[in-house]
């Protein structure tokens, strides 16, 4: 026979009901860091995922001796850091795990301070707490409207003002070096007849006050089918750092690199690896910890113990940060128009004006185009025209065959062609109509960021243009490209966050919204609860119509005034009488049992509707 | 320590009658607390904050910042939240030090969730949100007359950053008069003049001795043991009997509060008092009240307790002449 047992039951210590929902939040928000997390350690996202996951229902459910409060709090610390650890590191493709981290960690707070405050017991007669979903949403959608706002309004400030102008970022692999884009890689040559790769990969951002191409290098030697420099490898000059600055002696034939105005670029690289420093025109100072050495031509690019050969030690990695002091004179047309009068130096004529490798029909169209134009930059504005109206830009463009000049190819065959052909095709024009001209590659300004104010470069954004002296003001760009749509065209990038940038004012303004809606919500919830009440109830409807008279006649109802009482003080306060039968009917209709008659309120609709406060 | 009828116990609010404004009550706000929750929160934003501004990263700065708007968040809210509420309470009229007694407590305004409770002693939290009319529980500690209490609130809602502590003084509409509690004491029952019992309100004393002198028409509010049967029966109407008048006994109790230990006194001349009148004896009390001497004849224990509720230190009415005097004295 089997006996009831009385035996007191073991004590088994569990975490209070309250605080059983706290772990689904601390769950996702701890699954997120740890999902980051892995990748950064190149770890499958969702071992790093469930690990974090696991962490926080553990952490939350399995520490009972602990209060549950303080291992959450702690649980969240620990993924904060995580999260403070991984986030630069995160790329445009996990920023929202950063998101949902963060949504999770304000969950996982509201979820624990409401479980704390149930664990206090009821005051009798009191309020009963808001559901506790509905406490939640309100509040996490407030919160993460100021979250929004503060997001867009300091970040850009403190990185902007606060952020160093030098930074050494990561060591890149040999597989960041290798697989970066060639157009952040110094190369000897520019080979016409291969298709640039251009995706929408973020290769650097530029804190600038105003957009500029970012110029890489420069080629002067042209085969008919790629652009070489005619300086040597060896003929490199290295350049001595004061601290982290690095002083770039001018060009001496540049003048509005001596005597320009100074313009201040901070580079942020975004890529695994570069080993070119970007710059606009022209550099004459750089703030870095690499060593830096300066071809004759100008171009700036890290130092590497084998000239021309990828190092990944000797590159900038991936959060690198380095600052360019440029230089150039403002000009305008008439000036350019005027600098013919000075003559180009011997040195410039030599190396940059000398007739390209190019076929005769080239040289007779340049000279056809130019015809008649009577200074340098009109007959370089004449080319430019004569590109836009007779050529077509396309990254589709057939590859000219081998064995075939480019340029050619392109003006009088495909007429179609990239940026690489467009500008080639200006130089090599120029150049056949005496003028020195250089090829130019770097990077157009890329689309500003509407949150951090920096100019965002993406690998589509690699460009070609040309550059054309002028006696007496030095190199100034042309870019032909520039009357169609180029490569670097801005489109809406694919990262959802990019795109929440782009449209940050719009956003902010519906954030707004949404915030005084919120606000709001109990407001309209009970004047439509009023609403429907007074539709359907007689008595709750003249209830609303005395309010309103007395309010009209100054004279709001007091909290415990009963209908009676109050419509009786209206009475006398307005002097109609008939209000006092009006209370009478309502106080019927409130209380009385039977209610009040038909031909009593039929009276009363009456008064309300005739009495003049 | 000694009651204080116009200024002290807990939280006593000088001039205020019955009616005072039950709104708006001066408050004085005292600090919160800063939890584990905000250090968590203001290292991370800090951290990153730094470590994003020097690196330039936004994603660090974002995280900072992130973490710094909790912060933020989480000490503004509370604050915020508390500053709109008003507290209004009603509390019963008379009550003994240790006993519970239920405060009516109204609170206008909204918040989500808080806590409140009543100080003086702080007795414990009670979970609400906001508006609300509810019962406070709350245990008085202290003799005298109080016409206001002091309220506080609590909230740490949302995030639970930082716990917001808000003390409210609570003007009462009518003063609450705490008497002490009677220690245990024995009745005196001693006789009295008689002619010193009109001086009183009307009692039932019984000394014991079922003397019937009369029987008269039932009234109601007659007891039912009164009830004369077999008359009754006689008459077919209710007659009750009336008792010849017991011989008058009870003490004069003199409570002199000038003295080191005077709410000792106070309790013993309660228990005194309590056991007399149970005991059916009177009680005439002699105090110091307001400033002047009190001496009166008792009507019944609560009377008691609001006089001593009232007394304070000074010199106490004189006894009538002939009664048993009994000096309580600090």
């Amino acid at each position: 026979m089997k006996t009831a047992d009385t035996r007191p039951a073991p004590p088994h210590r569990r975490v209070a009901p309250p605080y059983r929902i706290v772990a689904l939040p601390a769950a996702i928000a701890l699954g997120a860091v740890g999902g980051i997390a892995a990748e950064h350690a190149n770890v499958p996202f969702v071992f790093g995922a469930l690990a974090g996951a696991a962490a926080g229902v553990l952490g939350v459910l399995a520490l009972p001796s602990i209060p549950t409060r303080r291992a959450t709090v702690v649980l969240l610390g620990l993924g904060g850091l995580a999260a403070l650890r991984h986030a630069s590191f995160a790329g445009a493709d996990r920023s929202w795990l950063l998101v949902v981290w963060a949504a999770a960690t304000m969950l996982t707070l509201v979820l624990v301070d409401r479980a704390d405050a149930e664990t206090v017991p009821a005051l009798d007669g009191g309020a009963a707490l808001p559901s506790r979903l509905g406490e939640t949403a309100r509040v996490g959608g407030i919160i993460a409207i100021v979250v929004a706002i503060a997001a867009v309004a300091f970040v850009p400030t403190v990185t902007a003002r606060l952020g160093r102008h030098v930074w050494p970022g990561l060591a890149p692999s040999d597989a960041d070096a290798f697989g970066s884009p060639s157009s952040l890689k110094s190369s000897p040559d520019l080979d016409l007849t291969t298709r640039p790769r251009l995706s929408d990969a973020v290769v650097f951002t530029v804190d600038a006050s105003r957009p500029d191409y970012w110029r890489g290098e420069t080629f002067d030697v042209y085969n008919g089918s790629s652009w070489t420099n005619s300086a040597p490898d060896d003929d490199q000059t290295f350049l001595d750092h004061v601290g982290t600055k690095v002083e770039v002696p001018a060009d001496p034939y540049d003048v509005g690199a001596e005597n320009g105005r100074d313009f201040r670029q901070t580079f942020h690289v975004e890529a695994g690896y570069s080993d070119v420093v970007f710059a606009a025109p022209s550099a004459r100072e750089v703030e870095t910890d690499k060593l830096l050495h300066q071809r004759p031509d100008g171009t700036l690019r890290i130092a590497t113990p084998f000239h021309g050969e990828v190092d990944p030690g000797a590159g900038f990695g991936k959060g690198a940060v380095y600052t360019v002091t440029s230089r150039s004179l403002p000009v305008t047309e008439n000036e350019l128009r005027a600098a013919d009068v000075r003559p180009v130096p011997e040195p410039i004529t030599a190396q940059y004006a000398q007739l390209p490798n190019t076929t005769a029909r080239v040289v007779d169209l340049a000279r056809a185009i130019t015809a008649g134009q009577g200074t340098t930059y009109d007959k370089v504005r004449a080319i430019e025209r004569w590109l836009g109206e007779n050529t077509r830009y396309s990254l589709n463009a057939p590859l000219s065959p081998p064995k075939v000049d480019v340029v050619d190819d392109f003006l009088f065959h495909t007429r179609l062609g990239w940026c690489e052909q467009i500008a080639s095709s200006l130089v090599v024009l120029a150049r056949s109509a005496g003028i020195p001209a250089r090829l130019v590659t770097g990077f157009a300004p890329g689309s500003r960021d509407a949150l951090t104010g920096r100019f965002v470069v993406r690998e589509r954004d690699a460009h070609a243009w040309a550059e054309i002296y002028f006696a007496g003001i030095g190199w100034q760009g042309f870019d032909p490209t520039a009357s169609v749509p180029l490569a670097g065209d801005v489109h809406s990038s694919g990262s959802w966050l990019s795109a929440a940038r782009h449209n940050a004012i719009p956003l902010a303004i519906t954030a707004i919204v949404v915030m005084i809606l919120l606000a709001l919500t109990p407001e309209i919830t009970a004047a439509s609860r009023r609403r429907r009440e007074r539709r359907a109830t007689w008595s709750a409807g003249a209830m609303h119509r005395l309010e309103r008279a007395g309010r009209k006649a100054g004279r709001v109802r007091a909290p415990p005034e009963t209908p009676r009482e109050y419509a009786h003080a209206l009475a006398e306060r307005i002097g109609d009488p008939r209000l006092e039968e009006v209370g009478d009917t309502l106080d019927a209709a409130l209380y009385s049992a039977h209610g009040a008659s038909g031909a009593a309120r039929d009276r009363a609709d009456a008064v309300l509707t005739s009495v003049r406060p | 320590m000694s009651p204080r009828t116009d200024e002290g116990g807990p939280g006593v609010a000088a001039g205020h009658g019955p009616g005072a404004a039950l709104r708006g009550a001066a408050a004085h706000q005292g600090p919160g607390d800063l939890t584990l929750t905000s250090i968590v929160l203001f290292t991370l934003g800090a951290y990153g904050v730094a470590a994003g501004a020097a690196t330039g990263q936004e994603g660090v700065v974002a995280v900072g910042v992130f973490a710094f708007t909790l912060f933020a968040i989480g000490i503004l809210w509370p604050v915020w939240s508390l500053s709109r509420l008003t507290v209004s309470v009603v509390a019963p009229t008379d009550a003994v030090v240790g006993d519970p007694v239920e405060l009516g407590i109204r609170i206008s305004g909204r918040a989500a969730r808080l806590d409140v409770r009543a100080l003086d002693p702080p007795g414990n939290w009670w979970r609400t949100s906001a508006p609300a009319d509810g019962r406070l529980p709350h245990t008085a500690a202290r003799r005298g007359v109080f016409r206001s209490v002091r309220i506080q609130l609590r909230t740490s809602a949302p995030l639970g950053v930082f716990v917001r502590t808000r003390t409210l003084r609570v003007m009462l509409p009518a003063p609450i008069a705490v008497g002490p509690r009677p220690s245990a004491a024995a009745a005196i029952l001693q006789p009295v003049p008689t002619e010193r019992i009109s001086m009183g309100s009307p009692v039932i004393v019984s000394s014991g001795v079922d003397t019937v002198r009369a029987v008269r028409p039932y009234a109601p509010g007659d007891p039912a043991r009164l009830v004369h049967w077999p008359t009754s029966a006689r008459r077919g109407e209710l007659v009750v009997r009336e008792h010849e008048p017991p011989p008058a006994v009870g003490v004069a109790l003199v409570v002199d509060l000038r003295g080191a230990t005077p709410e000792a006194a106070a309790s013993l001349a309660a228990g005194i008092g309590r056991a007399t009148l149970a005991g059916g004896g009177l009680v005439w009390c002699g105090t110091y009240e307001d400033g002047a001497p009190v001496g009166a004849t008792v009507a019944d224990t609560l009377d008691l307790e609001r006089r001593l509720a009232r007394a304070a230190p000074g010199p106490p009415a004189s006894p009538p002449d002939r009664w048993p005097v009994e000096t309580v004295s600090a």
